[in-house]
């Protein structure tokens, strides 16, 4: 259960930073907005969890975050990306590429090839 | 390095911790507002959209508590606020957390206070260059000297000869100094000045002692090996202390003459102020002179006497030397040299050849006479002080305990509210933790003032001494000790409550609290009473047996009487007087002192008893066979004036004293005493018979009188009177030998009854007799008796004092539970008296719960305390460890005080009135 939380997590942070990476500087709902019209269900429900990850990746100076004004004219943090955070996104986009491509080749193998 | 900086940011976090949790819920705040407008816009009502918000974004108190644990580190900060919460507790509560703190200084102060004392006789290292270096010769410490060609079980001490070939013939020293074994008094006064001479301790080194010990002088410069050579200009390198104390840190001291024992010598430097030489003792010296000035200072001298072993070797050993291989190396030398020496040797040496040997010990501790001296007792101390921690361990538990019970509801609520239980522990560990530092903080105050009352009266130095050089202030591992104390006392008694917290059921909580009849938590207080009462009552006899020690030495038969004597010690060697201008001195000395009024008679020797001095000798009987290797044959000697017996109060048995009629030109006489008698002239009598010191003159004393045996020598109060013989100052051989047994140290001075004697007139007639002969002390015959037992009367009252705080201690715990145990039973105490029990009935209820406590204590610790008694052993001084006086005197003690405490709480008990007792139900 624990693993599996970790995954989601390592996961979400690196959707977080490719997020501002692609969109720009945004705020807790937009980053969580986008996400989900892309991954679907995975932030369906709790968007909550988005913001410990946020300041976790804050934390470590990833991102950094600022007072602005939303469209809706209100007081909202807006979150970017730092220059760490965009070398942590290349490095860790290279790392998942590398593995997303090993794991597809392997279910790509059927029984008969490794005869 | 991302993770680093993130704890980092975490640590620093708790700074902003209201901000952060105000950014949150503004940011949550917005995030549901964004959500809910978009809702809207696809048309839904407002408070539907909000709801929906909320569904999706999922728990916000969750999602909270999941950021605080990102954003801090939780642990830390739920330390922090438990700390807090204790803190505020123990302030709530300023009656018990006062008693606690009080209680717990004391235990901890008197743990570390004798700490102090053990880490620095028996642990810690001489204040020289790299200790762990240095080497020395020999496993025990010997006083002070040692004649001929064997010594028994190692050869320890060595004689001038035998360290110059040690030291150029084993390669592995970078350095080996030689040092005397016995510290001498030296008269010192500065040349030119008007005053008499002073007595300062000073010994003898060889020239490289400094360069061995890699101390260099604080002002001037150190003794050089070109300083110890015969002919060499005569140096002496000052103590910081006698530099500072008597000439005021004058400067012009360095390079000034300074006369010692009338000889002049140049003082060349000072040691610096940590530096106490080579050993931890009374008085360390204040002079350092080069062994090969000996015989500038005394005709006497010890340098080149082959035979005579007075010095002791440290050396520093190279990098990579191998002491066991070294001390194999010795071991051939030491043949090599005896056999050199073959001729020289007795028939006993010879036959005594094949068993001599040397050890090598690690020497960083210096000679450790006084570490062995004192190891027991410090242990015994130790061992007290532990056992007054552990008894406050136990009653500040039992209070900790009580406060557990009061905090049950509480507890009990937090649990079913869903407190994990490792949080309940915590909360009063951590209070226990704190108590127990906060004790500790000010036990170490307590150990600073204890410390320097214990080295007050366990080290009694004159005035005018060094004293021993331990500081009362604590020293690093001192603090550290104290600290780690603290923290185990805290867990010791903290662990129990912390337990009990544990085993509280949240139903408790819905449960009235009167009505609660859980009787948990009773059983460990008891046994924590239990406890306290074995250990009280071990403590108690272990007092008592210490105290009943001491007044048996104190009322011991010293075989001479004390009322009426005093004893001034002087020294004519410091005055600069010759061998054969000595028993002149002494009789003008006789004349001035009798001479003062109220003064009935007078009598010099060479020690007075129990002084600290004394001098051996080989007894040869005439008629009899030689000893043989293994015999022993030693007698303690005194040489004395005529009148002696009489002037100390010893009774002559047989025969007659020392008298007048003992001249240089009459018969060479001796006073024995009953032991000697019984010794070397057993079912004889003794009179009319010869012996003598050496075995080529057996007939060379006659025996003309047996006297009682009297105490002399120090340190062997458990053991039987050595045998003593006395001869008289009058037959000295003057002429034929000079040897330090001529210079008498103690005048005896017997006052009429009623009349006193001050010592400004003894001062004043011994300034009759030479204005420069230096009184080293005046003291009554009683005093200098009585700090013999300084030690011994030490360890009694601190065991006492301990052991009446266990006391009150365990009476106070009895106390409290019989207190606590009445309280819950108010009810139960109701229905009975409504049913007729009277209060009579009730005391012997209350009081058989807390007695049978009590009893199973004292049935533990007594078993206990024999073991105690037996640890004892020879500080009892050849008492028994198994008195029954004493353990039933410690076991009436406990008793009483226990019906004491357990009376009160009983008795209020009984006055209850049923009516109050059934109405608070």
């Amino acid at each position: 259960m624990k693993d599996k939380a970790d995954v989601l997590q390592g996961t979400l942070a690196l959707m977080v930073l490719k997020t501002l990476d692609v969109l720009g500087p945004l705020h807790g709902y937009g980053i969580a907005r986008r996400i989900e019209q892309i991954s679907g269900d995975l932030l369906a429900v709790n968007q909550g969890t988005l913001y410990p990850v946020l300041l976790k990746l804050e934390q470590e100076g990833s991102i950094a975050s600022e007072w602005g004004t939303s469209e809706n004219n209100r007081k909202a943090r807006f979150y970017r990306l730092t220059r760490g955070g965009r070398k942590q996104l290349q490095a860790e986009t290279q790392g998942w590429q590398q593995t997303a491509a090993i794991i597809g080749r392997f279910f790509a193998v059927k029984a008969e090839d490794l005869k | 390095m991302r993770p680093l900086r993130r704890f980092r940011r975490r640590l620093s976090s708790w700074t902003t911790r209201a901000q952060d949790e105000e950014r949150l819920r503004a940011e949550i705040e917005e995030h549901l507002a964004l959500q809910a407008a978009e809702s809207i816009r696809a048309g839904l009502l407002p408070a539907e959209a909000r709801r929906q918000a909320l569904l999706k974004f999922g728990g916000v108190e969750a999602t909270k508590e999941d950021y605080r644990d990102q954003r801090g580190l939780p642990l830390l900060e739920t330390l922090m606020q438990d700390t807090r919460h204790a803190l505020r507790r123990l302030r709530l509560a300023p009656a018990f957390t006062t008693a606690t703190v009080l209680t717990l200084a004391l235990g901890i102060g008197a743990t570390t206070s004798i700490f102090t004392l053990v880490h620095a006789v028996l642990l810690k290292s001489l204040p020289v260059a790299r200790p762990g270096e240095l080497y020395r010769l020999g496993r025990e410490a010997r006083c002070c000297y040692m004649g001929g060609y064997s010594q028994d079980k190692e050869f320890s001490l060595v004689s001038y000869d035998l360290y110059k070939h040690l030291r150029d013939n084993t390669k592995g020293f970078s350095e080996l100094a030689a040092f005397q074994a016995f510290q001498p008094l030296f008269g010192v006064r500065r040349a030119g000045s008007p005053e008499a001479a002073q007595s300062c301790p000073g010994e003898y080194v060889s020239g490289n002692y400094f360069v061995m010990f890699g101390i260099s002088a604080y002002a001037g410069r150190a003794l050089a090996a070109n300083d110890d050579r015969p002919g060499a200009p005569p140096v002496a390198v000052m103590s910081y202390r006698l530099w500072r104390e008597r000439y005021g840190s004058d400067p012009s001291v360095m390079g000034s003459v300074f006369n010692i024992d009338n000889k002049p010598f140049t003082v060349v430097g000072v040691t610096p102020p940590g530096f106490f030489g080579d050993s931890l003792r009374g008085n360390p010296p204040d002079l350092f002179l080069p062994l090969n000035t000996g015989p500038f200072v005394e005709v006497d001298a010890d340098l080149n006497k082959l035979d005579t072993h007075w010095l002791e070797l440290i050396g520093r050993i190279r990098a990579g030397a191998k002491p066991a291989s070294m001390e194999a190396d010795m071991r051939v030398e030491l043949k090599q040299w005896l056999r050199s020496h073959w001729g020289e040797m007795s028939a006993n040496d010879r036959a005594a050849f094949p068993d001599q040997t040397l050890f090598l010990t690690p020497g960083g501790a210096g000679i450790t006479a006084m570490r062995e001296q004192y190891e027991h007792w410090l242990r015994i101390l130790m061992m007290v002080s532990g056992f007054v921690l552990l008894i406050v361990c136990a009653n500040v538990a039992n209070l900790m305990l009580v406060r557990g019970m009061e905090r049950r509801r509480q507890t009990s609520l937090s649990m079913a509210l869903g407190a994990p239980a490792s949080r309940l522990v915590r909360q009063p560990l951590i209070e226990s933790l704190l108590l127990s530092l906060f004790g500790g903080a000010a036990g170490l105050g307590i150990a600073f003032a204890g410390t320097r009352l214990i080295l007050r009266f366990a080290f009694p130095s004159p005035p005018g001494f060094a004293g021993v050089p331990i500081a009362a202030s604590p020293s690093m591992p001192v603090p550290a000790f104290a600290f780690v104390t603290s923290l185990v006392t805290g867990i010791a008694f903290g662990i129990a409550p912390a337990w009990m917290a544990t085993r509280v059921a949240p139903i408790e909580a819905l449960r009235g609290a009167s009505r609660s009849t859980a009787r948990a938590g009773s059983l460990p207080r008891k046994a924590l009473v239990v406890f306290q009462a074995a250990l009280s009552l071990t403590l108690l006899s272990a007092s008592g047996l210490l105290t009943a020690a001491l007044q048996r030495l104190e009322r011991q038969d010293l075989g001479f009487e004390q009322d009426r004597r005093t004893i001034a010690t002087i020294s004519p060697r410091f005055a600069g007087y010759r061998t054969d201008q000595l028993s002149p001195l002494y009789r003008r000395i006789h004349d001035s002192m009798a001479a003062l009024p109220g003064v009935s008679s007078v009598a010099l020797c060479l020690y007075s008893p129990l002084s600290g001095g004394g001098w051996g000798t080989g007894i040869w009987v005439d008629g009899h066979p030689a000893p043989g290797p293994r015999d022993d044959h030693f007698a303690a000697w005194n040489r004395v004036t005529a009148g002696y017996f009489d002037v100390i109060g010893t009774p002559i048995f047989k025969g007659r004293g020392i008298s007048e009629q003992d001249t240089a030109s009459s018969r060479k006489v001796a006073v024995i005493s009953e032991t000697f008698a019984r010794k070397f002239f057993p079912n004889e009598d003794p009179i009319g018979k010869h012996f003598g010191l050496t075995a080529d003159t057996a007939r060379q004393f006659e025996v003309v009188g047996v006297a009682k045996d009297a105490r002399y020598l120090t340190g062997t109060f458990g053991e039987r009177i050595l045998p003593l013989l006395f001869l008289p100052e009058a037959q000295a051989e003057y002429a034929h030998s000079n040897q330090g047994s001529l210079f008498l140290r103690d005048v005896v001075i017997l006052t009429r009854p009623g009349a006193s004697l001050s010592a400004a007139a003894v001062r004043q007639a011994m300034a009759s007799v030479d204005p420069n002969m230096p009184i080293v002390t005046i003291r009554g015959l009683r005093e200098q008796v009585a700090t013999q037992f300084a030690q011994q009367r030490l360890i009694a009252r601190l065991t006492s004092l301990f052991g009446l705080l266990s006391l009150v201690l365990a009476s106070i715990g009895l106390y409290g539970v019989t207190a606590y145990n009445a309280g819950r039973r108010v009810n139960e105490i109701g229905v009975r008296m409504a049913l007729g029990a009277n209060r009579g009935d009730v005391v012997r209820l209350v009081l058989r719960g807390a007695l049978a406590l009590v009893l199973f204590g004292l049935l533990t610790g007594l078993p206990l305390t024999f073991a105690v008694g037996r640890f004892l052993g020879n500080q009892l001084y050849g008492m028994s460890p198994y008195n029954p006086a004493v353990t039933l005197g410690a076991v009436v003690a406990l008793g009483l005080s226990a019906l004491v405490a357990s009376f009160v709480p009983a008795f209020r008990a009984s006055s209850i009135s049923p009516v109050d007792a059934l109405r608070t139900e």
